[in-house]
């Protein structure tokens, strides 16, 4: 009944694996960009554990009794734990002095009265709260909160020496310099939703626009209506900017949508359903300001037009709009890899080798710049700006040149006859 | 603008190589103003790339191309002023419509909203669409498409019109169409073209002159007429079959 189909198997794995583009995109990729994520995520990870390991926390002792000094000497014990000691007369004090001068991700408060409550042995009439800090450094990676987590565990390891719950550990946090009532993980949730929102969509975009206009130069050649565009009397950059300027206003139109959703999302973290526990960023501190949305929008906008640009080029040495697609489709590995390791992993505990080729990627700009509208860490977006700013006037240069040649007639990817000069040499 | 010139095109020893491939081996031709002159060859004889040159669209490896005195490569903008170029397998952007495609044509080339208007009426004259111009060009058969091409070329009465294989893939009634059409417009308006084709019997219905070329030069030149004389041959595709040594 089927006869012939071994020689109908045979032909079409002949055909798929000799086809470049499905070799290098179901293949290639995988096997490249898959390490390579790998690779980074594990540096991220052992970078956190490092931390862990010689963490740093600040304590401040209201009570100066028996039993705040007995906790002092237990956390003390710990060799992976160094405790700093703060003078201080209240919290924000404390949480001032924290901050300027100790790199401490958290700060321990001990009540006044501790020692004595405590000792009452009556939790439920003379309730005791050790209020424990942790810096929100708004990296959104594994490291966020977990601090807070370690120092927990040894507070209730302390505990358990005294009595059965001897007194309550309340998380909390500290934003932007600012004692504040959120808890850590509320705002690691907040983070995270974040973190996945807007690299995807961004993400998105980018190779949205890019298929737009790889296809606006591909389709031309594909339709044959190139040659007569340029032989007409208009200047070749007239050509080359005017679809730029078409593709570019696709793009910002998206920009804009984006930034607009991205609002909204962000006015949906009112109120945080996951510890009870109601949230107003803007009174945290932790809302876009202003100029965040517009450093933001400057990022993902000059992205867009470095990735335009690009698109254009490669483009121009596609014969049809398949190709020009495809070839464009590997360019997905450079965005999809930032926004996959800026998803998992906190940016800035990874190993300096992989931030240095992040940060060479353009796309990683607008992606970094969406956290800084959180932490107001603005120097960093800009600096962004600023480099895919020149990354892109030196690609539009490129493709002015192209545009300016015949290249942009005759000029092909070929693949096969790559192959063939190899196999010859 | 030199268009007093007597010639349209002068073309000296033109050369052009691509990788390893010699597409033009030094072509010289010249034509004169009011003239439709014919380039004829097999294919890869290098007719399409001597037409591409001329129209600046690529750059010779050696040789000089001159449209109305201007050089091709260091006047590419004034060559383009001048012509108007239809290449053999052209097309038009299928979601406009035919008589948006011909205003965005017609666009580049018209100083002001009066010599538009006028531009396109003349383009839908030539065409012979009528009501079908307001149809986006997707719904165009291949004959209406290039009905289409030609009007586009010829709308703006260029002082050179580049025509590679102008009939290509139309009809015989469509293809008579268009033959007129190029006639007409070359006696109206004293104009130069310069066309290519495989089409013997169009070339010698068209062509004052004709160059025969083969592997990238001219291997012989004249009226139809002399080169059916010289060559002791009833019609061109013999006269060419004689001339490459084929008969």
């Amino acid at each position: 009944m089927l006869k012939g189909l071994g020689n109908v198997v045979v032909k079409e794995l002949k055909e798929l694996l000799r086809d470049p583009k499905i070799l290098i995109g179901m293949i290639v990729v995988p096997l490249v960009m898959l390490p390579i994520m790998g690779f980074v995520i594990r540096g991220s990870i052992e970078s956190t554990e490092e931390r862990l390991q010689s963490l740093q926390v600040g304590l401040v002792d209201f009570d100066h009794g028996i039993i705040a000094k007995s906790l002092t000497d237990f956390l003390n014990s710990f060799s992976t734990m160094t405790i700093i000691n703060i003078s201080a007369s209240n919290v924000d004090e404390a949480v001032e002095i924290l901050q300027k001068e100790t790199n401490a991700t958290d700060l321990i408060v001990v009540p006044s009265g501790f020692t004595e409550n405590v000792s009452k042995g009556d939790p439920e009439n003379y309730p005791v709260t050790i209020e424990v800090y942790s810096v929100f450094t708004g990296s959104g990676g594994i490291a966020e909160a977990a601090g807070s987590s370690v120092v927990s565990g040894y507070l209730e390891a302390f505990k358990r020496r005294l009595a059965p719950n001897p007194f309550q550990t309340v998380q909390k946090s500290i934003i932007k310099g600012k004692p504040s009532d959120v808890p850590p993980g509320v705002l690691f949730s907040i983070m995270y939703s974040q973190i996945f929102a807007l690299p995807i969509t961004i993400s998105i975009l980018l190779v949205f626009s890019m298929q737009i206009a790889a296809t606006s130069v591909a389709s031309e050649k594909e339709e044959k209506t190139l040659e007569t565009l340029l032989s007409l009397p208009i200047s070749r950059f007239t050509i080359l900017f005017g679809k730029l300027a078409g593709s570019t206003i696709v793009a910002a139109v998206g920009a804009i949508a984006i930034i607009i959703g991205f609002n909204y999302y962000m006015g949906s973290f009112m109120v945080m359903g996951d510890m009870g526990v109601s949230v107003d960023l803007a009174a945290i501190g932790l809302a876009p300001t202003p100029l965040g949305y517009l450093i933001l929008g400057a990022s993902v906008f000059m992205s867009l037009l470095s990735a335009l640009a690009l698109a254009i080029i490669i483009s121009a040495f596609a014969e049809d709009v398949r190709g020009a697609q495809s070839v464009v489709g590997y360019l997905n590995v450079i965005i999809m890899l930032p926004m996959f390791i800026i998803m998992f992993a906190d940016f800035n505990s990874l190993p300096l080798a992989a931030r240095i080729v992040l940060l060479a990627i353009p796309y990683t700009h607008p992606m970094l710049a969406a956290q800084a509208t959180l932490t107001g860490n603005y120097l960093t977006a800009v600096f962004g700006v600023v480099y895919v700013a020149i990354f892109t006037v030196a690609l539009l240069y490129i493709a002015a040149k192209l545009f300016a040649t015949e290249k942009i007639l005759t000029a092909k990817l070929k693949f096969r006859g790559l192959r063939l000069r190899k196999k010859k040499s | 603008m030199n268009v007093g010139l007597s010639f349209a095109v002068v073309a000296e020893n033109l050369v052009k190589v691509f990788g390893s491939i010699r597409a033009l081996d030094g072509l010289s031709f010249k034509i004169k103003r009011g003239e439709i002159y014919g380039l004829i060859g097999p294919n890869g004889a290098g007719k399409t790339t001597a037409l591409r040159i001329i129209s600046t669209l690529i750059l010779p490896s050696s040789g000089s191309a001159k449209v109305y005195d201007y050089d091709v490569v260091s006047k590419a903008s004034e060559v383009r002023r001048l012509i108007a170029y239809l290449p053999e397998e052209a097309g038009a952007y299928k979601n406009l419509s035919g008589e948006e495609y011909l205003r965005f044509m017609a666009k580049f080339s018209s100083e002001n909203n009066e010599v538009l208007e006028e531009t396109v009426r003349n383009a839908a004259v030539i065409s012979g669409l009528g009501d079908r111009l307001r149809d986006k060009v997707k719904t165009y058969s291949k004959g209406m498409k290039r009905r289409l091409l030609v009007a586009r070329a010829l709308m703006t009465k260029p002082k050179l019109a580049v025509l590679d294989e102008p009939t290509s893939g139309l009809d015989v009634l469509h293809s008579v169409h268009v033959r007129e059409i190029i006639k007409q417009y070359v006696k109206k308006h004293g104009v130069a073209v310069l066309l290519s084709s495989h089409n013997m019997l169009e070339v010698e219905y068209l062509c004052e002159r004709v160059a025969l070329i083969n592997h990238g030069r001219i291997v012989a030149e004249g009226t139809p007429e002399e080169l059916k004389l010289e060559n002791n041959v009833e019609n061109l595709e013999e006269a060419f079959a004689k001339v490459v040594g084929l008969a």
